[in-house]
């Protein structure tokens, strides 16, 4: 007697065809993922809300910008599998916390936060309820690794130059310092640098006395504000530490005006494109200019934060846990280094 | 005693002198690798353009037909740097009564101030290196004088008739959905900055169905010599950067064992590079380490056109290098030959 098969219904047979299809599309997505590359990288999608855009606007009390700033970001996500998303702060808390916000509703994943406001906090836990982890720049976000620069280190760098300057220049000889720069800039921080400077100068030359010559920002009153001071030292040696690269060129050439190069050493701080160029626009920091009263300046790389920031970013990605602070290494830059520092690459 | 004296002077001279030298030498051997070619070579990869490499190459032949793939060597044009070239025509011949004989012959000629490595031009052995270490561990600072380098000189080079190989990096790009260009570029062109892996350069080849051979000469399009061609209009922003192969491209290529490899662009390397710190690194990579000709400025829209209309990326490759005693370098005509 033979046996019929029982009986089956169209819907079955569809049944069985979906998980026929179901099963096979399985099958191959596993031997799809065993034969993928090894070298088959996740792609990341990287936020970083930046301070400020404002065309010509510079930053931490430097000569630094915005822009300089997010194309370092462009360019060193060249060597990461990250896609980057650009917001702009505007210094402005409201704009800083839609950002965040548009951020979370992107589902990006990880947020860089370069932002000065209270929003931060704020900012902060609305990431951390979404799940996207923040990195902070320059200024904390509570439970975030912050990356930022140390202007006490910075300024203790460049007062230690001077120092050196002077003990193997000038060894004996009368001798006073001042610090002159935007000092009310408390936001900026660059406080902290004059701080620096006058530290590293009380443990190296504890006779030699600082004064704080404050421009307001604007280096047009370096004139004026340096004929003072050098009329007050006739015959004294001058060690000046200028707290941004336009203030140091200020600081020179006053002291050309008045006639006493001779007497002069400056530092500076930052490092940016006014005070070293490339293969034809030679400034201040040149190795041909090695004889500059502008000994060098200490270098703040903030057209380089990318390539400092997106390698932290790449390990949060890669679950690993960052110190909670990482911090610029300050160097002088002098004629003897620009070059391997920045070295010149563009053709203008 | 006395020739004592002399004796120890005499030995702590020689040390010394050898001592100095020896130190330069083994220096070099710390930061340039040797010339696979022997320690005297002073060529580089152009020793692999042998005959039989020459007689394969002349199969591209086909049709006869020649493609420029040189600009236009005249005022304006994007120099690097301080470089300059000028030239001052003699036609003092041309001057009433000045013509020679009863056939009236006047003649003119040109002096040509120029540098070498403007315009479409190659860069030799001696052009690029680490501190004085270059090519074949060879310490240059003995080998200068005031007006040349009595070795790596263009004279050295063998003949570049091999076969060339287009890569059309802005087919790639655009294939691959990963097209950024630059709006001044009248045609498509890869934005500056682009960096130019080695899948890259494979996807270009296999677009093509082209496998390099040793002794080929890579040639990349990234559409980049637009704005060499709208000289000088754009020659602040051809000069600012480019976009360019990488690390990782390079050393591909050099795995290749290619001749040269040449692009639309003034360094052929994407500027600004990969590491901020580092400067002109693949000329390193390709020159110091590995003998591997550069060749700048080539116009390479005409052979990317003739690529695509006949899908055919290789040609016989035709260029001349004068042979200019201690020169690190010279521009070129080029001319592929299909």
């Amino acid at each position: 007697m033979r046996h019929r098969a029982p009986a089956v219904s169209q819907r079955d047979r569809r049944r069985r065809s979906v998980r026929r299809r179901a099963a096979g599309l399985a099958a191959l997505m596993i031997v799809g993922a065993w034969l993928a590359p090894a070298g088959a990288q996740r792609q990341y999608v990287v936020a970083f809300a930046n301070l400020t855009e404002e065309p010509g606007a510079t930053v931490e009390g430097t000569g630094f910008t915005g822009r300089e700033i997010r194309e370092s970001f462009v360019l060193a996500a060249r060597a990461y599998p990250i896609e980057m998303v650009f917001y702009d702060n505007q210094r402005d808390d409201a704009r800083a916390m839609q950002n965040a916000e548009a951020a979370i509703a992107r589902k990006v994943d990880l947020y860089i936060e370069y932002h000065r406001g209270a929003a931060n906090t704020a900012i902060g836990e609305k990431l951390k309820a979404a799940g996207i982890p923040v990195l902070a720049v320059n200024y904390p976000v509570p439970g975030a690794p912050l990356y930022t620069v140390d202007n006490l280190a910075a300024g203790r760098v460049a007062g230690e130059a001077l120092a050196q300057f002077a003990l193997r220049s000038w060894r004996g000889q009368p001798t006073v310092a001042a610090v002159i720069g935007n000092l009310s800039a408390t936001a900026d921080r660059v406080p902290e640098r004059a701080q620096g400077v006058t530290q590293a100068l009380g443990q190296r030359l504890p006779s030699v006395r600082v004064t704080q010559v404050d421009t307001k920002g604007n280096p047009a009153q370096v004139g004026p504000l340096l004929g003072k001071f050098l009329a007050a030292h006739p015959t004294s040696k001058l060690l000046f530490a200028a707290t941004d690269d336009a203030t140091a060129l200020a600081v020179k050439a006053a002291v050309e005006s008045a006639g006493r190069v001779q007497d002069t050493a400056i530092v500076s701080h930052g490092v940016d494109r006014t005070i070293h160029g490339g293969m034809n626009d030679r400034r201040e920091i040149d190795p041909a200019n090695r004889g500059s009263i502008v000994i060098g300046s200490v270098a703040f790389y903030l057209d380089r934060l990318g390539y400092e920031v997106l390698p932290l970013a790449m390990r949060m990605l890669r679950g690993e846990t960052l110190p909670a602070r990482v911090t610029t290494r300050h160097i002088l830059v002098t004629a003897a280094n620009v070059f391997i520092e920045y070295p010149p690459y563009d053709m203008n | 005693m006395i020739s004592r004296a002399i004796l120890a002077v005499a030995t702590a001279l020689m040390v010394l002198a050898f001592g100095t030298s020896s130190f330069a030498q083994t220096d070099c051997k710390k930061l340039v690798p040797a010339s696979p070619w022997g320690p005297n070579d002073q060529t580089g990869a152009t020793n692999r353009v042998t005959p039989p490499v020459t007689k394969a190459a002349a199969a591209e032949i086909q049709d006869g037909k020649v493609i420029v793939m040189s600009y236009p060597l005249t005022d304006g044009v994007p120099l690097f740097g301080s470089r300059f070239s000028k030239t001052i025509l003699t036609a003092t011949s041309l001057a009433p009564g000045a013509s020679f004989g009863e056939n009236e012959l006047t003649y003119m000629e040109d002096t040509w101030l120029s540098q070498s490595h403007v315009g479409t031009h190659l860069d030799g052995m001696g052009h690029i290196g680490r501190k004085d270490c270059y090519y074949n561990q060879i310490p240059m600072g003995k080998f200068i004088t005031q007006n040349n380098m009595t070795k790596l000189g263009l004279e050295h080079l063998k003949s570049f008739a091999t076969r060339g190989v287009l890569i059309d990096m802005v087919k790639v790009y655009q294939q691959a959905n990963k097209f950024k260009g630059n709006s001044a570029c009248k045609k498509p062109c890869l934005e500056k900055g682009t960096v130019i892996t080695a899948a890259d350069l494979q996807a270009g080849l296999k677009m093509y169905n082209v496998t390099l051979r040793e002794g080929d000469i890579v040639i990349i399009h990234t559409g980049w010599g637009d704005l060499f061609e709208q000289f000088p209009a754009q020659n602040a922003l051809y000069n600012s950067g480019e976009p360019g192969i990488g690390k990782d491209a390079a050393t591909w290529l050099i795995s290749q064992k290619v001749v040269a490899v040449g692009s639309d662009t003034w360094a052929v390397e994407v500027i600004p590079g990969e590491s901020p710190k580092e400067a002109f690194i693949v000329h390193n990579m390709l020159l110091t380490d590995n003998g591997i000709h550069i060749i700048e400025n080539v116009r390479t829209d005409l052979m990317a056109a003739e690529a695509a209309s006949s899908n055919r990326a290789t040609f016989f490759f035709s260029m001349t290098v004068p042979k200019a005693v201690g020169l690190t370098g010279n521009f070129v005509a080029i001319e592929g030959i299909r």
